[in-house]
């Protein structure tokens, strides 16, 4: 019957020691009625027992409460111990019953077990083993961007070895980090653009998007002539020969702002802007809260729903940690200018792909750059200037 | 407090605030700036784009201040001399014993009045291309013939917004050529179906 009393905590080092709670009331307890008891201000060290504590109990008294006193007992219901406790006692040392208690308790013992089983078992092969020492290394590695070189190769070798292991197929995967006197700009012509979408196709098979949920970096907005940019109204995914009649074409993608608001509200500094100016993603640090998704004022990112899948034969074996290399499950991607390619001096493969020459780019820091031509003798524009994104993506016109 | 205390803290804040109210993260207050800024010095990257250039026959061209690469054009046209075939007078060519060659070619290339064949080429010098003038231009460099009307278009292809890179972004540059893109008998690139349509979009937004 009395509740807090059949309580007990994981209390591992804790600096608050067990104790039953004082005010702990079961009807027919020792500590008089439960009609006896005053009614505090923070109800939830008297827990009564008639199942709830905020009164209910009929002849409670019920005091009026100050509204600080108040704001103090909702924080209390709320959020509770955590609000006193910090790091893992917020783990540790929680109330339980028994029950969840052992069942906490025999699941980590199994856990523990199995992991101590695959790396000691005489039965388990080695790959088995390797497997495990892999995806144990990987599980505890640490963000990309604070990585030194050699713990980037050690990162970059056990992806391309764990890939190995468990497709039997070998994949490159690169780190090249940004070069010096390099940034990196894009240029979109929307006159030339005539709507095929080869750039799509190429950016699908270049990028290993999810074949199921056919996940796509680029849109193809098809607008109507003299209405100027209405997104909403325009359709990005039409079927009917193009370019369609009293309509031009306008491509988005992420446009690798310098000033990235997708970056400033990562929890986790899962992304970041690189000195070459490409925004890129940690996918194994992403915890997947997808705040980065509703910061891009571009609709610029997209989200792992489910594990990506691409056919074997279909998969791009050449790779770079921040760019294409295989996601998982319940992680954010986006258009990284194929991270792979541009900095190995190829250009990314919507620009290679697209028939009519109205994807440009290259090192906005060289003066002689074709990008730089543009920026500096077309009429260019980018989408949304005044939030103050600064993106590295402009429109021009012939 | 003793004056001479004020003084000192007056002077440590005077010194700190001195630091602290330096523009922290960001030299430059727009992405222009940034772009004119760092590129005063601009002193080359260690990225090339040669190795993606290998297999590809080019030929160096400089018009006004821009000198890039194009491909070379003859060694791709399959039956180069002209003039192998072309050792008689058109005239006698076309006679009926001869078996028929470019029938398929239908000049789709402004009107009648303005251009036909022998704007372009010359029936006297099959090996040579001809300029308005008459004068002889070499097959490789045909974009000084397109640029002889379309003189927009050859500013911005000069320029590199319009047209197409290959190999990649960095040095050396090199562009498709007016040919490689256009056929020059008939230059309007045609309407098609986009080549993909997705159908989880639909769903998604049904």
């Amino acid at each position: 019957m009395s509740g807090i009393g059949k309580y007990f905590k994981l209390n591992l080092n804790s600096k608050t020691k067990q104790t039953s709670s004082g005010g702990s009331c079961g009807c027919g307890s020792t500590s008089g009625g439960c009609g006896s008891h005053k009614k505090e201000a923070t109800p939830v060290q008297s827990s009564c027992g008639c199942g709830s504590s905020s009164g209910g109990c009929g002849s409670h008294k019920t005091p009026e409460i100050s509204e600080q006193e108040f704001y103090e007992a909702a924080v209390n219901a709320s959020i509770g111990q955590e609000h006193k406790k910090d790091g893992f006692e917020q783990v540790f040392d929680v109330k339980m019953d028994r029950r969840t208690a052992f069942r906490k308790l025999t699941a980590s013992l199994l856990i523990g077990a199995g992991a101590v089983s695959t790396s000691c078992s005489v039965t388990t092969g080695d790959d088995t083993k390797e497997k495990a020492q892999i995806d144990w290394e990987e599980q505890f590695k640490g963000n990309y961007k604070l990585m030194t070189d050699e713990e980037r190769n050690a990162t970059v070798t056990r992806l391309v070895r764990s890939y190995e292991l468990r497709k039997k197929e070998n994949i490159t995967m690169k780190s090249t980090d940004a070069a010096k006197e390099v940034l990196f700009g894009y240029a979109f012509n929307i006159s030339k653009c005539q709507g095929y979408m080869d750039c799509v196709n190429a950016c699908v098979e270049e990028n290993n998007q999810d074949r199921n949920s056919e996940m796509q970096y680029i849109r193809i907005h098809e607008m109507k002539d003299g209405e100027g940019f209405k997104f909403n109204e325009a359709d990005d995914n039409y079927y009917h020969e193009v370019p369609a009649e009293g309509h031009f074409y306008m491509g988005t993608q992420c446009f690798h702002c310098d000033n990235p608001p997708c970056v400033d509200v990562c929890p986790v500094q899962a992304t970041w802007r690189e000195d070459d100016g490409l925004v890129v993603i940690d996918y194994d640090w992403c915890v997947g809260c997808r705040y980065c998704m509703a910061a891009c004022p571009y609709d610029g990112r997209r989200f792992n729903w489910d594990k990506p899948e691409v056919p074997e034969a279909e998969i791009n074996k050449d790779q770079h940690y921040l760019g294409n290399r295989m996601r998982k499950k319940g992680v954010m991607e986006k258009c990284t200018f194929c991270v792979q390619r541009s900095r190995s001096g190829k250009d990314p493969a919507c620009v290679e792909a697209c028939p009519t020459g109205a994807r440009i780019f290259g090192n906005l820091l060289d003066p002689n750059s074709t990008i730089r031509w543009v920026l500096e003798n077309k009429k260019v524009f980018r989408l949304k200037e005044d939030l103050g994104t600064e993106p590295k993506f402009w429109y021009f016109m012939d | 407090m003793s004056r001479g205390n004020q003084i000192y803290l007056l002077g440590c804040f005077f010194l700190c605030s001195l630091f602290s109210c330096k523009h922290s993260e960001e030299e430059y207050h727009s992405l222009t700036d940034k772009i004119k800024g760092e590129s005063k010095n601009y002193k080359g990257t260690t990225i090339s784009s040669e190795a993606y250039l290998e297999g590809i026959k080019t030929v160096e061209i400089t018009e006004g201040d821009h000198t890039f690469l194009i491909p070379e054009r003859k060694s791709q046209i399959t039956y180069f001399a002209c003039t192998e075939c072309h050792s008689k007078p058109l005239k006698e060519l076309k006679g009926k014993e001869y078996k028929k060659a470019h029938w398929d070619i239908k000049l789709m290339h402004a009107q009648q009045e303005i251009m036909n064949c022998t704007t372009c080429h010359n029936g006297n010098d099959m090996d040579h291309l001809k300029s308005l003038t008459g004068e002889a231009i070499d097959f490789n460099r045909s974009y000084k013939l397109c640029s002889q009307c379309h003189s927009p278009q050859f500013e911005d292809w000069k320029g590199g917004a319009h047209g197409k890179n290959i190999g990649g972004w960095s040095l050396p540059r090199a562009a498709m050529t007016c040919v490689n893109c256009h056929n020059p008998h008939k230059p309007q690139i045609e309407s098609r179906w986009p080549s993909r349509f997705n159908t989880q979009k639909v769903k998604e937004r049904e």
